[in-house]
């Protein structure tokens, strides 16, 4: 016994103890289609920066991916260099004391003039940046062009809320299909947050989540609005309920029963046009330019209507990184325009440098093109530390009103009790 | 001297791992945010919070209807059921054997991949459509019903277990009472009541202590099938611990309730231990 | 039952019963079967177009199932070894020692029984995490820096081998203990005091005497042991994270969770080579799951 107590006392005592060095650096990816192109890319940036990189398979969904993460992290064992799925989660990890400061490095590359000064402003909290931005995902509802206009639905941009969920409750009349998909619930994981109810909430009366001192209003009217559009969706039936309640909800209505046209209408990023029905998909859609269309977010009142704009998978250095400076210097070299250009190949993610557009393979991405004239309505919502909270708490929310289990009011109550029972009750408003 | 290699793992890896437990259930140690880097001690906060968290009741009701059905009933009953069947030789009696015992032998996640096809919803799945042969509608089995569908993969895994005991219970029992029985002109009936129930109380009242324990340890079956939900349906308190600790990263709260789960563990050993009166 | 007059009625009720019964236990085998030579398999039970190997040969070419294999026998394999070697001493010990300890000591290790494991899994995590940093210290001493990596692998409580086998040995060895213990009781004193009265020591009193007295206890511990620790999800999933370390549990989960397209017959071909050792390992221990439960938990 007394050995074992003596060895846990080391341990306690090393706690704090420097890394050491190594001559790889390790990146971790997950999905298919991302670590392809973080592959064709890898020889480049070895020979640009003389560092070996290994590039680590991840599981695949969101949650898995960072709960994976956080346990290695937290025990010194995790990858050198990883993305988190969007800006959200950064400021948890960092404030848990994960991520290196890059500010000098990112600022000091080429990457950083170039960028989109959306991407700049993303990235940056308070004067420090954790992240390298790559790339950006550009979210809108993107409907079928050709099964609504032959159904004789209009194909206009919704003026408002109302306008959107009628427009779906028409389509679904006329056609006999689901018409609208946003996703809900919790094994969605951060995609019902970052690509469903951020979009409403972004143009809903009350557009932010975070007060001006660091917590979460969610008793606002916007929260209520959004939870208000999703139980119209569940009762006008126009949403697919049963797979957005299993596993990988979003296998079966976006990759099999969009590109069969039986459903109309879906919250999506520039992705969608490559990597679910695009080129890289296992069921394109032939003709996808003129087959599918978008729409931006309709406001609430009718006011101008937005995209949403993220940074998609920005990338940054774990501060248990074996080698910090080559870490680094492995980061600054992942904002190339190759790289940017492979992911926007392999999974169809918008660039975040302006010359990346420039290149020629990304001009060659004619469906990517015409979207990126819309990032200067780009809008974001901010976050805070607790995020990863709210998140959680909207995904429980809404898997309520999926159930039935709860209305509009009830799914509201649900994420104010998860947030403050978990953050404390002093960070909720 | 010979036990002490033992001792000191069961130290290491039982003992001291309980007293973090204690101590890290009185801190708000997270895996994210400022608590990470430095958690404070914030005393029976967590526990307050515990008891007026009501999934944290709600997953204890799952874990005792979950036990209460997949252990205590299902495996039991037809455990037994199948035992008495198999009780005599017959030509095919070595084949239904094996085919009770298989699913025991395959590992949780193993079992969660199958049950996954098996249940799965839409015309296709395979129980929908054997139920379609009986005019029954497709159904969202894991939706719908998720609780009494996990009870029900449960039950499968454990049947052949519950045979095995049930099978060494009756074979205890003397074929000359049955003799005696059939001379008084019992029933079948009467004589599984008068005579085969009572002598197997004690083998009964074995199988029920083991399987509540590795029943309420279930993790991997309902991890790999539903990972608790849908909405926390699923969520015993095995699995709440794990989606507190590392799915909202709350270490600290997780610690909490594993110290609850913990408490109630020993009692369940000390009733154990009391009730079979173990000689040592 | 014996009792009932054999009637055919009773017959036929018997086989009807079963029948039922038996299609409710095999039924879930048939898609696993049937996906994992299918060529083109999904979630949904069909008929295969065509029938033939190429899943497997996928599991061991394209993704890493010959190293999941592997790991999980090392694993399993070295946890099984301390169980039978600790259990064995331990047992023994148990069972012939009157000292003042024996009595706690074997309440305690029922109590630890109960124990469900993922009770203990966060704090196990931040012990593992201590002992981790404590070893890699250790190791920083004595290894060049560039190697630290590959040995941390080897002797690491997290992410290591070392300390999967620790730990799983641990969780499975009160169990064992107590069946050695029962065992020894049962194997009278008298054949080890008369090879003491031949003189022989006490290495030669255990190679001669007390290992071949012991093996089947020995055989009931290890197969629980490796049993159970083959079945383990929880552990691996907390404790590995490296791809060379992963093991098949692991690697099934994975497979599972390709969000975009899962590849059902893959996943279906890696479930049986998982699921073939757990069975032979089953088949061998039956015969000892009624003396180990009906008996030795009794005591």
């Amino acid at each position: 016994m007394k050995t074992k107590l003596m060895v846990s006392a080391i341990a306690l005592a090393s706690f704090g103890a420097t890394n050491v060095w190594a001559d790889t650096v390790r990146i971790a990816e997950h999905r298919q289609a991302r670590i392809d192109a973080l592959n064709a890319v890898v020889p480049m940036i070895e020979e640009q920066t003389g560092i070996d990189i290994e590039v680590i398979e991840y599981p695949g969904p969101d949650k898995e991916y960072i709960s994976k993460l956080l346990t290695e992290l937290r025990a010194g064992t995790g990858p050198d260099v990883f993305s988190l799925p969007s800006s959200g989660e950064i400021v948890d990890f960092s404030t848990a004391g994960y991520l290196v400061d890059v500010t000098a490095e990112v600022k000091g590359s080429d990457a950083w003039d170039n960028m989109f000064p959306i991407a700049r402003e993303l990235a940056e909290t308070d004067g420090v940046i954790y992240t390298m931005p790559t790339m950006l995902a550009m979210q809108q509802f993107y409907f079928r062009n050709d099964v609504l206009t032959e159904a004789g639905v209009s194909t206009d941009q919704p003026a408002d809320w109302d306008a959107l969920i009628n427009r779906a409750i028409e389509a679904k009349e006329k056609t006999g299909e689901y018409s609208l998909l946003m996703p809900m619930g919790v094994t969605w994981g951060g995609g019902t947050y970052i690509e469903s109810f951020r979009l409403l909430l972004a143009n809903s009366s009350t557009p932010e989540l975070v007060t001006e001192n660091g917590t979460f209003n969610l008793t606002s009217d916007g929260v209520r609005e959004v939870f208000e559009f999703y139980q119209k969706m569940i009762e006008a039936e126009v949403v697919p309920v049963d797979p957005l309640l299993g596993p990988d909800p979003w296998v079966i209505p976006k990759y099999e029963m969009f590109p069969a046209g039986e459903l109309l209408m879906t919250t999506c990023g520039s992705w969608c046009y490559i990597f679910d029905w695009g080129p890289e998909s296992k069921n394109p859609i032939p003709d996808i330019e003129n087959a599918v269309g978008t729409w931006k977010v309709p406001n609430v009142n009718g006011d101008a209507p937005s995209v949403l704009v993220n940074l998609n998978h920005p990338w940054m250095v774990s501060s248990s990184a074996v080698d910090i400076e080559a870490s680094k210097k492995v980061l600054a070299a992942m904002g190339s325009i190759e790289l940017m250009t492979s992911y926007a190949q392999k999974s169809g993610n918008l660039p975040s440098r302006a010359d990346a557009i420039e290149s020629d393979g990304f001009q060659q991405l004619t469906a990517l093109v015409p979207l990126l004239d819309q990032l200067e309505d780009g809008r974001s919502v901010a976050t805070a530390p607790g995020f990863s909270t709210v998140m959680e708490g909207i995904g429980r929310g809404s898997e309520a009103l999926l159930l039935g289990n709860a209305d509009a009011a009830g799914a509201q109550q649900i994420l104010v009790d998860y947030v403050s029972n978990i953050l404390g009750e002093d960070m909720v408003e | 001297m010979l036990v002490l290699p033992s001792a000191i793992l069961l130290f290491a890896f039982v003992l001291y791992p309980s007293g973090v437990a204690i101590y890290t259930s009185m801190t708000n140690l997270s895996l994210t945010g400022p608590a990470a880097l430095n958690p404070r001690f914030i005393g029976f906060d967590n526990y307050t919070k515990l008891f007026s968290d009501h999934t944290f009741w709600r997953s204890l009701v799952i874990t005792f209807w979950f036990v209460l059905f997949s252990a205590i009933i299902g495996q039991l009953v037809l455990g037994l059921l199948s035992a008495i069947l198999l009780k005599r030789q017959f030509a095919l009696r070595p084949f239904f054997n094996a085919i009770i015992l298989m699913p025991n032998a395959v590992p949780g996640v193993v079992a969660a991949l199958m049950w996954s096809s098996m249940l799965a919803s839409g015309e296709y799945g395979t129980l929908n459509k054997i139920v379609a042969w009986f005019g029954v509608d497709p159904q969202r089995w894991l939706v719908t019903f998720p609780l009494s569908m996990i009870i029900v993969v449960n039950i499968w895994r454990g049947i052949g277990f519950a045979m095995i005991l049930m099978n060494s219970g009756l074979s205890a029992i003397s074929e000359e009472l049955y003799e005696a029985a059939r001379m008084d002109g019992a029933t079948t009936w009467q004589a599984f009541r008068k005579i085969t129930l009572p002598l197997l109380v004690p083998t009964i009242f074995l199988y029920l202590l083991v399987s509540t324990v590795t029943t309420i340890a279930i993790f991997a079956l309902i991890y790999a099938l539903t990972r608790g939900g849908p909405a926390g349906a699923t969520e015993i308190v095995g699995i709440y611990i794990y989606n507190q600790s590392f799915g909202s990263y709350q270490l600290g709260y997780g610690s909490a309730i594993a110290v609850v789960l913990l408490i109630f563990s020993l009692i369940i050993g000390t009733f154990y231990v009391r009730a079979l009166k173990v000689e040592v | 039952m014996a009792l009932s007059k054999t009637s055919t009625k009773a017959e036929a009720g018997r086989y009807g019963v079963l029948i039922v019964l038996s299609i409710y236990c095999l039924m879930p085998f048939v898609w696993l079967l049937v996906a994992a030579f299918d060529t083109n398999a999904g979630l949904f039970l069909e008929t295969p177009d065509s029938v033939s190997l190429n899943n497997f040969y996928r599991v061991f070419a394209e993704e890493d199932g010959l190293r999941w294999l592997i790991n999980s026998l090392i694993v399993c394999g070295g946890a099984t070894l301390i169980v039978m070697l600790l259990s064995g001493f331990g047992g023994y010990a148990l069972s012939r020692t009157n000292a003042w300890w024996k009595r706690p000591f074997l309440y305690s290790i029922i109590l630890i029984r109960v124990i469900p494991p993922p009770a203990l899994i966060v704090p196990l995590y931040q012990v593992m995490l201590a002992l981790n940093n404590g070893m890699r210290w250790l190791v920083l001493q004595v290894v060049p820096r560039e190697h630290m990596r590959d040995v941390m692998q080897i002797v690491g409580f997290i992410d290591g081998y070392l300390g999967l086998i620790l730990l799983l040995a641990t969780m499975h060895l009160p169990l064992a203990l107590w069946i050695m213990k029962t065992y020894f009781d049962s194997v009278s004193p008298e054949y080890e005091e008369a090879a003491v009265m031949d003189g022989a020591t006490f290495g030669q009193r255990l190679r001669r005497v007390l290992l071949p007295l012991a093996m089947p206890g020995l055989a009931a511990s290890g197969l629980f042991a490796f049993i159970a620790c083959w079945d383990d999800f929880l552990v691996p999933l907390t404790f590995v994270s490296s791809p060379e370390l992963r093991m098949l549990p692991i690697g099934i989960f994975s497979a599972f969770l390709r969000a975009n397209e899962i590849d059902y017959g893959l996943l279906a071909a890696i479930a049986i080579v998982y699921t073939a050792p757990a069975i032979i390992a089953f088949v061998l221990a039956r015969r000892f799951l009624v003396q180990t439960f009906g008996g030795g938990l009794k005591g």
